[in-house]
């Protein structure tokens, strides 16, 4: 079973303490992130995602200590930010190409897996089109698709139903649902929303500790 | 509020933001370090040559070296500068839904812009200082001759530069790669103007088509039997023996010289109150209504139909292949770039290559490589890119593989017709150099500007090259 595993893990900004002494072992399954705005979660979810480096402690994936096992992590990894500066003059199908690319997968492959997923979340209508024309919602539900394609076993989504109408989140949710039986599946959220119930974590960021 | 107040807030909380940023260090490095380059020292720098001879030095002589090295090759990167460094970004959907006048916007923008400028005119000035006592008998030193020279032809141009820059924000297609292009042509007819003025009496209006503001000091102070005068960077012709007595300090008080240079600096003011009064505010963007039979022609169509059943994409077998591709495709994405593309290619089957059909090439891949490098280096999308199984460098690697295979596609039926190694070289050699100029310049930047503006220039070397 797959394990990624935080060891006294604690991340600084100058003087800044954002995360003192973390500690948790990631399994197969939902885990959500909860705590108030501030509280470090995005941070938290950002070094699971290695898009940081911890200030002190150590990250493991499947007991192999990173930095040496980081790009193997990074071949099995989902990651969607908050916020991504998209780029405005491709469609969306570009730039679900570009990053298909990035992962090293199959690009046909990956052309239909994206066209399956947005079908799922009510984007696909809109996959040709730039995305330019985009509202706020859509461009949340592309970070969200990107971060599914291959068959990534760990999944780091930061906010994802943020800015989404009840029925979207819905269909997202069931989604990271059906990804949570086989990957592990971090999710940050300021709110507690229909994914509590199926999570087999919550961990309350709170002050720079995890509860 | 007034409009005063407007302005001095606009000019205080640019100024902070320049104050913050690391590009304004380097930027005050340049200039010095330049300064070295700038002077003909031992066999290197910038020749100012008078009928094949160099001039005396002397301190107004090394001011206005500095100052035409400043207002005719550095004006580009100054332009780079202002154009993507630290107040590129605006709030402007707050901005422009206030009632504060856009003119003491735009003025107090202005007014920090020319301040930044000037400061690293200030930078050269000290440089030029420490060149002088070098290079010069200390008796013969004179720091207010050398001063005034390079103050005098520098820094009307490099307010007119911050002007120029305060008006291209103030329209939406000047704000775009076009404003770029046309600012391109701006500097190149700067640099050609003052050929029209070449052996007339010095006036006010003579000095006026003389932007960068070199030719009167050169010209009048010289010998009055001096006919050629040549400039040029780092070599390019042989100078002869002795020295040419050069009186800087008459042509720069010479009639209209000094008047013109003032009106230069009223006129960029002028044009930052008319970007005040044109302003037009940023929108999304909207495309404008096409003929239906380009809309139809442009039109990506419906996506495939959805398999909800689709299987997770695997990894590739050749991955870094898919790679190369992926880029490849991604440079060449939009049917506006695969028709100028197609264009080229059917102009290398007949034309020649070297001297029209590879610069037609170039030129075309200088926008296309330049927007997907500015795209995929954006700060926001690195940090999701970053974490993806390649590196950031495999694909900058990928992507200047990929403009080299472009520019070979291009220059096939030229290959076929008279196949040479030498013009295959040219071909890859030029997609892969603009390709690793674009990655480097917009991994820096994080955007596509830098890299298009210098690319045109270089470009522009290419094209007029005819070796």
């Amino acid at each position: 079973m797959s394990s990624l595993a935080l060891a006294g893990i604690a991340k600084s900004y100058g003087r800044k303490v954002v995360l003192a002494d973390v500690s948790h072992t990631f399994t197969p399954g939902l885990t959500l992130l909860t705590g108030p705005s501030g509280a470090g979660k995005s941070t938290l979810l950002r070094l699971i995602a290695t898009a940081e480096r911890p200030t002190r402690g150590t990250l493991s994936w499947n007991e192999a200590r990173l930095p040496d096992a980081r790009a193997r992590l990074r071949r099995v990894l989902g990651y969607a930010p908050q916020a991504v500066d998209l780029p405005e003059d491709l469609t969306a199908r570009e730039f679900a190409m570009h990053i298909a690319a990035l992962k090293g997968l199959s690009l046909s492959a990956a052309d239909k897996q994206f066209g399956a997923i947005t079908d799922a979340i009510g984007l696909h209508a809109d996959i040709n089109n730039r995305i330019a024309s985009f509202s706020g919602g859509m461009r949340r539900r592309l970070i969200f698709a990107q971060a599914l394609l291959g068959a990534p076993e760990v999944i780091a989504l930061d906010e994802p139903t943020a800015e989404l109408d009840g029925e979207t989140a819905r269909k997202l949710s069931a989604l990271i649902l059906e990804r949570a039986k086989t990957a592990i599946v971090v999710v940050t959220t300021h709110l507690a929303d229909e994914l509590a119930p199926h999570a087999v974590a919550t961990l309350r960021v709170r002050d720079g500790a995890v509860a | 509020m007034s409009a005063l107040a407007i302005t001095s807030s606009s000019l205080t909380t640019s100024l902070a933001r320049y104050w913050r940023s690391w590009g304004l260090w380097v930027l005050l490095l340049i200039a010095p370090i330049c300064a070295r380059y700038m002077l003909r020292i031992d066999d290197g720098g910038v020749i100012i040559a008078i009928d094949g001879k160099l001039p005396e030095m002397t301190s107004a002589f090394i001011g206005v070296s500095l100052g035409i090295v400043m207002t005719t090759l550095l004006l580009p990167v100054g332009w780079l500068y202002l154009r993507s460094n630290t107040t590129r970004r605006q709030p402007w959907q707050v901005e422009e839904t206030t009632a504060a006048s856009r003119v003491a916007i735009a003025l107090g923008r202005f007014g920090a812009d020319c301040m930044i400028m000037l400061t690293t005119l200030t930078a050269l000035t000290a440089a030029g200082w420490f060149l002088a006592w070098v290079l010069i008998p200390v008796q013969q030193l004179n720091f207010a001759h050398l001063t005034f020279a390079l103050w005098l032809v520098a820094a009307p141009a490099l307010i007119g530069l911050c002007a120029l820059r305060i008006l291209f924000d103030a329209r939406p297609l000047l704000r775009s790669g076009f404003g770029d292009f046309a600012y391109f042509v701006l500097w190149i007819m700067s640099l050609a103007m003052p050929a029209i003025m070449a052996g007339q009496t010095p006036s006010l209006a003579t000095n006026m088509a003389d932007f960068a503001g070199f030719v009167t000091p050169l010209q009048y102070g010289a010998p009055g039997d001096a006919g050629d005068f040549a400039i040029s960077v780092g070599g390019g012709f042989d100078v002869d023996p002795g020295h040419v007595q050069l009186d800087v300090m008459a042509g720069l008080t010479s009639a209209g010289y000094i008047p013109s240079r003032l009106l230069w600096i009223a006129i960029a003011i002028a044009l930052v109150i008319i970007a005040g009064l044109i302003y037009q505010p940023h929108r999304a963007k909207r495309r404008a209504q096409r003929a239906p039979w380009l809309a139809a022609l442009l039109q990506p169509g419906a996506p495939p139909r959805a398999d909800p059943h689709a299987k997770a994409a695997r990894h590739a077998v050749a991955g870094a292949l898919n790679l190369v591709m992926a880029e490849f495709r991604l440079i060449g994405t939009g049917r506006v770039f695969l028709a100028f593309a197609a264009s080229v290619t059917a102009l290398s089957a007949f034309a020649d290559f070297r001297q029209i059909a590879s610069p037609a090439a170039l030129l075309v891949m200088v926008f296309a490589l330049s927007a997907h490098a500015g795209r995929s280096e954006a700060r926001g999308l690195v940090s999701l890119t970053r974490v993806a199984s390649f590196a950031p460098m495999l694909r900058r690697a990928a992507f200047v593989i990929a403009g080299g295979v472009w520019t070979t596609l291009m220059a096939m039926p030229a290959l076929f017709r008279t196949p040479s190694l030498e013009m295959f070289s040219t071909a890859a050699g030029t997609g892969l150099i603009a390709a690793a100029v674009a990655s480097v310049l917009a991994t820096l930047s994080g955007s596509g500007f830098a890299p298009r503006l210098v690319l045109l220039v270089l470009w522009y070397g290419y094209s007029s090259y005819s070796g």
